[in-house]
Formats: C-alpha cells, structure tokens, sequence
C-alpha cells in the first residue's frame, strides 16, 4: 500500500464530515401535500379513427388524418425482411432497400435526392427481420411528389451496376465499423445463439455482401415487392380519398400476386446453460445478453408478457434496473424486453456494466430472471405495472405518424381487427398468476443463450465458476482459454530505459514538509529489487522492498512498517501466475488494521502497485498518451486497471529544480493523483499531487 | 366522376406557393413572486401534458477542479427529496404510464415528465418537491459517481471516436479565458471523485432556485387548474441570491490546431475538423445552420456527394452539431469516416477541399432554398409532440431572450442569402479557426 494512500485515509479520519444539508422548509404551507396528489380520472382512451381502403392491385390502404401540422408521412411495407434473404446471400434485403433509392424510372440517385430533400422532405428505405419498408415525409405541399418518388423507387428501380459498387464498398465499411461497437458484435452473437440456422438469425457478412450480385437484388425485388400482401400507411393532414386518388395515379399499373410465404424452420431448442465469451481486448465494459426465443405476436400470452415484462425490466423502475443500477451501481442501465418477429420473438436482458463486476452482475441477472419464473409476482407490482402501461398508453399515440405506426403493426403482424382499441382491457384482465405463467413460457434462465462480449483476459476466471464459457473472437472464430494470455505484459514499457537510481522526496501536507520517501532500485539476484523508505510525520513508518524480473515479472513484495501506531505488514511472493501471502493493512474509514489471506491470480503483465512510480521512466509518454496499466494491489489481492493520461505539458518547480514535465492523470485506482514527469530522460516523477486531498510529494534530488 | 377526381387532384396539389408555417405556439407566461418564470401552452390535440424544467445551469457554470459536476447533478436530482424516497421519483412517473428524463448540456439543464394528462399534478409536485429538498447524502453521491461513470464508459470509453472527440473538443477554446466551455460536459473523472457532498449541496444552492429556473406546461390541461397546483406547490419555494455571472472571451482565429490520436475502439480511420462559430442568438448563426446543411446534412450535400459518392473515399462524411445551442462559442464538427483502404489524410484533403469551395465560390439559390425548406420542415415535424413544443418555448427563451420567439424564429433563417452563406464560410470556416483531429485505429498487430 503506497504511504500517500494511507495518509489521504487518516487526513479524511480528521476532518469533521458535514454528512447532509438539506434546505429547510421555511414556512411550509398547510396545502403543500406531502404525498403525491391522487391521480385525476384517467380520460377514456379514445384511439384516433384510422381509415381503411383496398386499392383494385390489392395493395391495402390505411389513413390516419391529422389536421395538427401541414405535413404528410408515408410508409409502405413489403414482406422482405432479411428473413427472405437468400441462403449464402445475407443483406440482401438489405441491400435491395439501399439500392431502390439509388435509381429508379427515368431518375438517378442524385436527381431523387434533390428533389425530395431539395422541398425539405425525406425518402428512404429500410429492412428488420420481417419487413422491408420505404418511408417518406413531406409538407402537405409536396405530398404529389412524395407518392411520384415513392411509385418510382418501388416499382421502378434501376439498380444501376455503379451505385451497387459504391453501397458495396459501403456495406463493407459498415460491418468493419461493427466490429468496434460491441452492442452490435453482442446482438450479432445473441441472435445466432437462439435462432441458429433460422433465417432470423441471418446477417449480412463480408463474403455474402460480397457475393450478393446485382441479379440476386432483381430477383429478390421481382419476387417480393408486389402490391397484394403490401401495406401503405398514410399520415397527416390527408384524406382518404385524396390518399386513394394520389396512389391511385402514382400506382397505376402495378400488379403482382402476393408474395410467397417462406417455409419457417424451427429455431434450436434451449439446452443448458453455456455463456458464449467474446474476447474483446481492452474493453472497459461487459455487454451481457441473456435471453432465448419466445413466442409469435399474435400468442394471447404477450399481455401478461408485457405486464410480467414490466416488472422486471422494461424500464427505470424495474427490477433489474433497481438492482443492477441503483442497488450495485454496476451499470448506468439494465433492461429486458419482448421483441416482436412475426415468425417466432425472443426474450432478452441486457446490460452494460463494468469489467470488474462481470461475474457478480451475470449472477444478479440470472437471478432476477429466475425469480419471476418461480416466484409470485406481489399483487402490488402487477398493479402498478397495469397501471403504468394503461397511462402510457395516450403517450404511444400521441402524433398521427406514431398512431399510424400502431396501425401498421397490427395490419402486418396479423394481430386482431380490434388489438388496439381493446389493448387496455386486455392488459387490466392479467393476474400475478396469468403473470408468472407467462414468465414460465417465456423466460428460461436455466437453458438461455448468453453472450458476454468483454475483455476475456479479465472476466474469463469469473465467467467459469457460472457456467462452462466457450471463447471466440469478434469475427467468431474459436479461441481457447490459453490464448487469452496476455503476450509480453499489458504493459508497453521501453524495457531498456529503467537503470538503477535513487530518489528522494519530501511530502507537503498543506504546503508544509511533513515526511520524506526515499527509493532505491538495484539490479539483484539477475532481475531488480525496489527499496523504498517513508516516514509521515508520527503517522506512517514504513519500508517496502519489492523484487521482479528483468521481464519485469514480479517476484514479491514485502513491506513492514507502523500506521497510527498499529503494526502493518505486507509479505506477498508471486509465482505461477497467481500472488499467496499475507497482508495486514489499515482498512477505511476508520484506520483499523486487517489481517487477510492473499491468494489470487495475477494476470500475466500486471505490476505491484508499489512499482507504478518506479516504472515511470520506461513508458512512453507524450502529448494525449493513454498509458493502460494491469495493477496487482499487494495489500488487497486485487486486479485494477489503472490508467495514466498525459493532459498537457507544464513547467514545475521542487526544491531538486525546475523542471519541463508532462501533466499526467493516474485514474483508475482508490486515489486518483497528478503526476509531473520529467520530459527528459530518464524521465522520472517531479512531483504527485492527489486528488482532493492537500497532499503533495515533491522531488529534493 | 372524373371532374370530382380532377378537382380533388386540384385541392391535393394545390395550396399556395407560399412557404408553410408551423401552426402558432400560445403561449401564456408569467413569474412567480419568487422568480420561477413560468409558460403554458395548452393543447388538447391529444391526452398528454409535458411538464419541462430548465435550470440556468450547465458545465459553462462549472470552475477547474469542479468539472463534470452539473451533470452528476442531474443524476443526484433523481435520487430522492423530503417527500420523495430513492428512486420514487421513476417509479411515480412509471406507474403513471409516463417517462421522464433529465439532461445537461454546456448550457442549460432540462428535467421533464411527459404524462397522461390525468396526472399533470404528479409531474409538477414531483419538479417542486426536489427544487425545495432534494437529498444530498453521501450514499446517493457515492452510487451516482459510479452510475456517471458507468455512462462514461458505455457512451465514451467503449465506443469508437466519441471519448476521442469529447477528449479533444475542449482544446478549441481557451482555457484561462474561457474556461467555461473549455472543458466536456461529462468532466474529469478526478474531478468526480474528488467531489465531496458539501460541493454538491453548495452547488444545489447556487443554483436549483426558482429565480435561476424555467417551468413550461404543454398539451393537454386546463390552464387555471395548472396555475393553481404551480402557486400551491412552487409559490414557497425561497429564492436564492442570483449565481455569478458567467465570463469567456474566446476568440475566433486564434490559430490552426491539429493532432492525430489513437482510438483503439476504432476500425476504421476518421478525421474530424471542428470550427469555432457564434452563439446561437448571433446574427451570422443562422447563416451557418444552414451553411452546416448544405455542406454536410442529407444525401445531397456537397461532402457526401463529392467525398462518398464520387471519390467514394468515405463511409460516411457529414457536419455535426455536438454541442447543442450555446450562449457562448459553439463549435461545428465535420465528420468523415474513411473506407477500408483509405488514407484518412487523402480523406481529410477532400472534405477541406469542399469546405474552400464554398467559401471562395458560394453555394447556388437550389441549394439555399434546399437548406431552408429542411430547416422548415424539421421544426414543423416536430411541433406535434408535447414535450417538443415545450423544449422549443424553452430554447426561445435561453437562447434568443424571448419565448415567443418561438413563433419568429424562422423568419431569421428565411433571410438568409447566398451571399451570407459564403461570407460565413469565408468568416469561420478556415484554417485558423479549426482544430482537426485524424483519428486512426491501434495498428494491426
């Protein structure tokens, strides 16, 4: 434990610590309520009127009018979801989306997109897993030229061979930009994990953008863009009958049976639990998925899903929000939802949290998951989360172009005629145990997919005492346990830079000299020993001596010495990969010392935290470095990343001289501290001064 | 049937040639005795009310050493007042059926809930209760420390180019004269952690009074019944000595910056060149909105169709707005990511290229006409909902002075000529006035 750590504690143990102001109330009036006021009554829910029409191609019409605002929002939506991509040609639908805007009718790519975006509009189109939709919106001035582009790009695209190069080279660039997002490396896994070889879990690759040609796009667009099983949905300041004339004209000879519905193969079952690790070097964060395949939307079970769902984790007052945030603070955010496909949906949980707490945070979820399946939900929290989804309820149909999103999910999921306008009492009508069965069938914590894309060298220990961990890369290729090792140490230090020498300290509390470190490093025994001595007024008392390789392998660490008058004592020896001893140190808040057994793993790079000053003329500093370190804490036998950042360049001044440094941060440990580095070799530490607390070690010679 | 047909046609296409508008905000203010100011806007086109609070308070008000505090603010303000136990405040609103959040900008702090309109009374009680006794423990400090940092790692630290341009971006301005924009929102974390919770409550005094805050009602309610709960619940709420004022004089042109950094959450090699402009109320700001638009807003604009299309050098290349609106110096970032296999340098050659063009030759009246319809539309589509239209009276108010500006706003962007678009180019859009970063993958190994 460095001096300065145990001095920062004892300057804290004397300050008088206002714990909590809180304004007063000067004269509260009688009427200020207390609690929060009861809820007016709730208005009917009216859900707007929508018009229907079938137009004589078949394509079905729905128009939602809004005299609200002069605009008009169109969608049209094709099953031709990647669901339909062909097998070895994934991001075809894909691509046939991002080509109908790229040419079409006597219109190239350019000439659409100055027309629409030339009157402030927009046009564009995009897949999910079912549908492939084209969108666009305009004032009510230009809704003439909305249903003019939007007839072209549907029934009338060019695929031009120069455009699909350049969405090509895009696409490519797109999956490359993927690999770096880890939310999206996480769902690519998850999806394979509980779809398997069903098309649901398709998605484009580089081979299969690659291989898609511009024949595969006329075929999929000839073969699935057809107006009968196609749904328009208008929006806005319109009428029905101006909806029907505009499309009627813009549409006019355009005909086509309805698409073939495509065979759906079933999905894997659920066997036990394996969590899919993918290794994720350097990843400050775990992305956590949890979940397996549900069931199709128009399965009655999804209105006790919802509320069930509710509970849980749909939201900031749900269960696992409530835990994994508020309770552990673990995460900024932990949720789970239902997610619709019109073939067969799935139930996930995810998180974000943060490396250290990977295990704790997968165990906290998995347990959260298997609670609602087992346990009864309280009557209280069913109520509520009714409630909740009842009031929320206005609020999904608050503009014409979100009422009409609502439509179309119940037009092209095939869900009930009267869906929405019953969907409130169909929601009132879910019990705690409609509730819990609807947790049984749609949650299974014991047989889920799990996939943790996080830095493997880190969490892989902890993952394996959860369940068996099976290890890829982010391009899915296999790795195994050994190849998470760390290469050479995290560390990228200039090996040849650290040379014997001796430094000496003062340490300022409040501007005034209070104690002295002094170190030494010596080559010993064929690697090099650190011995360094501090005296802290009456306080602290302490000598360390610190051994480790020429490859800078730490061999032990041992430190004696007095805090307030009580014994501490350090005597750790590294070997094997893993650090045994003893360490009896003085614990926060209050000093008292601890005895503990130290038996942990020491990943392979990882330094003594008493060596961190020690190795500071070997990194390699300069301006807006990051400098990563592995810290093995010797008092603790803990693992923390530390990391030091150089904010700037500043001229300091100790009593040893003056000297040109670089401003570092070092985060990432208990103590956050500045650090004033020497810019020239052999660069070592002019001063450290930490955060918060009005201590100061300054160099004497 | 034919005529009807031809005369509906006729009413489709019709309407005037004149510009449309948006429909006009009504909006009623007053001020409470105490200094709360407050503007209603009632609708009822729907069953939902907006209740919105915007406090005078951002990272421009933070000092050095304090950075980063007005966002762990916000997260402290949901952690529960003398009324409103830990995380009552999400539950309430959750089981109202309604959301809510929170933000802070350089700027401004907002809090809202957006509710069914039966529970208006909820949303301004629970605004009221944690302006007069919000629980400032070291427990909550110490859990929304962490949860800030969490957010840290997840939107900066674990993404590509995000902590990188948040990292940089501070550089632009200068740091003994303006320090106020000088640094990021999200703040040192040594800062966090050094933060004690006599800073915070010191902070909440500053500055979470009604005299240095604005409440906007939107949608669905009646407006006497709406002033009656605000006197009733905000009407004690004691007013505080108003905060310092806040001090930059940041200068334009004060030399070209440029640095290539290291992400190593990236795949591919970016360059991100930021502009110093003016302030949101300044004369040549709306000039350069539109500026932003046709340079680098949509498929038609000159970097995507000259860097992505043609040269085909980049996956994507567009302006952005990172900041939000400011009352001191804002920045303009022009972003472009380069395609697998190319040089971010020829990358970068290309957008400055374009961005010369414009300010030696100008751009044409298609193209203006094009940027104003967009900016047009844009705050037309989003009048419809609630919450926007009260985030708009707000901005009218913080930014332009005035909250009815809110209706006259536009007519500042409809004066624009292409004549301004090419002196503001000219003006802030050069070398001297811009910090580029290229920011390049580790190497592969």
């Amino acid at each position: 434990m460095h001096p300065l750590t145990s001095m920062r504690a004892r300057a804290l143990g004397l300050a008088p610590f206002v714990l909590l102001v809180v304004l007063p109330l000067a004269s509260v009036r009688a009427q200020y309520p207390t609690t929060p006021p009861a809820a007016t009554p709730i208005k009917a829910a009216v859900f707007p009127p929508f018009q229907e029409a079938t137009l004589a191609n078949g394509l079905r019409v729905v128009v939602v009018q809004s005299k609200k605002q002069p605009v008009v929002a169109v969608s049209l939506a094709f099953p031709a979801g990647a669901f339909y991509d062909p097998a070895g040609r994934s991001g075809t639908a894909e691509m046939v989306a991002g080509m109908l805007t790229k040419g079409a009718g006597t219109r190239t790519a350019d000439q659409i997109s100055d027309a629409i975006e030339g009157v402030g509009g927009s046009i564009s189109a995009g897949v999910d897993a079912d549908f492939l939709s084209v969108r666009t919106a305009v004032l009510t001035n230009d809704t003439k030229l909305a249903f003019d582009l939007l007839a072209d790009v549907v029934i009338r695209p060019t695929f031009p061979e120069k455009e699909l190069e350049l969405l090509r080279t895009q696409s490519l660039s797109g999956l490359q930009l993927e690999q770096s997002q880890p939310s999206a490396i996480a769902d690519r896994f998850f999806r394979k994990g509980i779809y398997g070889d069903h098309p649901y879990a398709r998605k484009a690759d580089p081979a299969s953008v690659k291989a898609i040609t511009r024949d595969d796009l006329l075929k999929f667009h000839k073969a699935r863009l057809r107006p009968n099983g196609a749904l328009l949905v208008v929006s806005g300041d319109i009428t029905l009958a101006q909806v029907k004339l505009l499309a009627s004209a813009a549409f006019a000879g355009w005909t086509g049976a309805a698409p073939a519905a495509a065979a759906i193969k079933e999905p894997p079952t659920g066997k036990a639990t394996e969590i899919l690790l993918v290794h994720r070097a350097g990843s400050v964060q775990s992305n956590i998925l949890v979940g397996n395949t549900s069931w199709a939307p128009t399965n009655p079970r999804s209105f006790a899903g919802t509320v069930m769902n509710k509970v849980l984790g749909d939201g900031a007052s749900g269960r696992l929000f409530m835990t994994l945030r508020e309770a552990k603070s673990w995460t900024y955010g932990a949720y789970s939802a239902f997610e619709r496909r019109k073939g067969l949906g799935y139930f996930v949980a995810n998180t974000e949290v943060r490396t250290a707490v990977t295990d704790s945070a997968l165990v906290e979820l998995l347990a959260q998951l298997k609670r609602v399946t087992v346990e009864p939900i309280p009557d209280a929290e069913i109520d509520a989360s009714k409630n909740s989804i009842a009031g929320a309820f206005p609020l999904k149909i608050e503009s014409s172009a979100q009422v009409a999103a609502q439509v179309a999910a119940v037009k092209l999921y095939d869900l009930p005629a009267a869906y929405l306008q019953t969907y409130r009492q169909r929601i009132a009508a879910v019990t705690s145990a409609t509730a819990q069965a609807a947790a049984v069938a749609g949650i299974h914590p014991d047989k889920a997919v799990i996939v943790v894309v996080g830095d493997g060298t880190k969490i892989y220990e902890g993952l394996k005492k959860i369940a068996t961990v099976r290890i890829v890369a982010p391009d899915g290729s296999a790795l195994k346990p050994e190849d998470l090792v760390v290469k050479g140490g995290s560390l990228d230090i200039a090996r040849d830079q650290i040379v014997a020498t001796s430094d000496s300290f003062a340490v300022m509390f409040q501007g005034n000299a209070l104690g002295y470190q002094r170190s030494s490093l010596v080559k010993a025994d064929g690697g090099w020993l650190l011995t360094e001595d501090s005296q802290i007024a009456t306080v602290v008392q302490q000598h360390t001596e610190v051994r480790f390789t020429e490859n800078f392998v730490m061999l032990s660490a041992k430190q004696t010495g007095k805090q307030a008058g009580k014994d501490v004592k350090i005597d750790v020896a590294y070997a094997g990969g893993r650090a045994k001893g003893t360490a009896a140190t003085p614990q926060p808040p209050a000093g008292d010392v601890k005895s503990t057994i130290i038996d942990a793993e020491v990943p392979a790079g990882a330094v003594d935290d008493n060596l961190i000053t020690t190795l500071l003329p070997a990194m390699k500093f300069s301006a807006g470095a990051k400098i990563p370190v592995t810290v093995f804490q010797s008092g603790k036998g803990t693992t923390i990343t530390m990391t030091l950042s150089v904010i700037g360049e500043e001229e300091v001044k100790v009593p040893a001289g003056t000297f040109a440094t670089w401003k570092v941060e070092m985060a990432g440990g208990e103590q956050p501290s500045t650090l004033y580095v020497e810019k020239a070799a052999p660069h070592r530490l002019v001063k450290l001064a930490i955060a918060g607390a009005p201590v100061e070690l300054v160099r004497i010679r | 049937m034919r005529v009807a047909q031809a005369l509906l046609a006729l009413a489709v296409i019709s309407a005037s040639a004149l510009a449309q508008e948006p429909g006009k905000v009504a909006v009623e203010s007053y001020t409470l005795a105490n200094g709360l100011k407050v503007h209603l806007v009632e609708d009822h086109s729907s069953q939902v009310v907006a209740v919105d609070v915007w406090y005078d308070v951002g990272a421009r008000n933070e000092r050095a050493g304090r950075t980063g505090f007005a966002h762990l603010f916000e997260h402290m303000m949901f952690q529960g007042s003398a009324n409103v136990k830990k995380a009552e405040h999400f539950q309430f609103v959750e089981k109202a059926g309604g959301f809510l959040n929170g933000s802070t900008t350089i700027d401004r702090t907002n809090y809202f809930e957006v509710l069914p309109s039966n529970r208006l009374n909820l949303g301004l009680w629970l605004e009221s209760d944690r302006m007069r006794s919000l629980a400032i423990t070291q427990p909550n400090l110490d859990n929304q420390r962490e949860a800030v940092k969490e957010e840290r790692r997840m939107r900066m630290d674990n993404q590509p180019y995000i902590g990188v341009v948040i990292d940089s971006i501070a550089s632009l301005y200068d740091r003994d004269k303006c320090f106020a924009y000088a640094h990021s929102v999200i703040g040192s974390m040594n800062d966090l952690n050094a933060a004690k919770v006599e800073d915070v409550a010191a902070f909440f005094k500053l500055y979470y009074a009604p005299n240095n805050a604005s409440l906007v009602v939107a949608g669905d309610f009646e407006p006497a019944e709406a002033k009656k709960l605000i006197e009733q619940y905000f009407a004690d709420v004691p007013r505080v000595p108003a905060p310092p004022k806040v001090n930059c004089e940041q200068a334009f042109n004060t030399g070209a910056l440029r640095r290539t950094v290291t992400d190593k959450n990236a795949t591919l090699a970016a360059s991100v060149a930021f502009f110093r402009v003016p302030e949101e109320a300044h004369e040549d700001h709306p000039a350069v909105e539109l500026l932003s638009n046709i340079l680098g807003q949509g498929e038609s604009s000159r970097l995507n169709r000259a860097v992505v299309r043609e040269a085909k050098a980049a996956a994507a290349a567009q302006t952005l707005g990172l900041y939000g609106p400011t009352r001191g110096p804002n920045a303009l970032a022009v972003l472009a990511i380069a395609n697998q296999g190319v040089a971010v340098d020829s990358v970068e050659k290309l957008v400055a290229a374009q961005i010369q063009r414009i300010a030696a030759e100008g751009v044409t009246e298609a193209e203006l006409s094009k940027a104003k319809n967009s900016f047009r539309s844009s705050k037309i589509m989003e009048r419809e909902s609630a919450l926007n239209v009260a985030e708009s009276v707000h901005y009218a108010e913080t930014f332009l002075g005035d909250p009815l500006k809110v209706n006259t706003d536009l007519a500042r962007y409809g004066a624009v000529t292409v004549a301004d678009i090419k002196r503001v180019a000219a003006k802030y859009l050069q070398t001297a006035n811009s910090l580029v970063l290229m920011i390049v993958p580790p190497e592969a190994k």
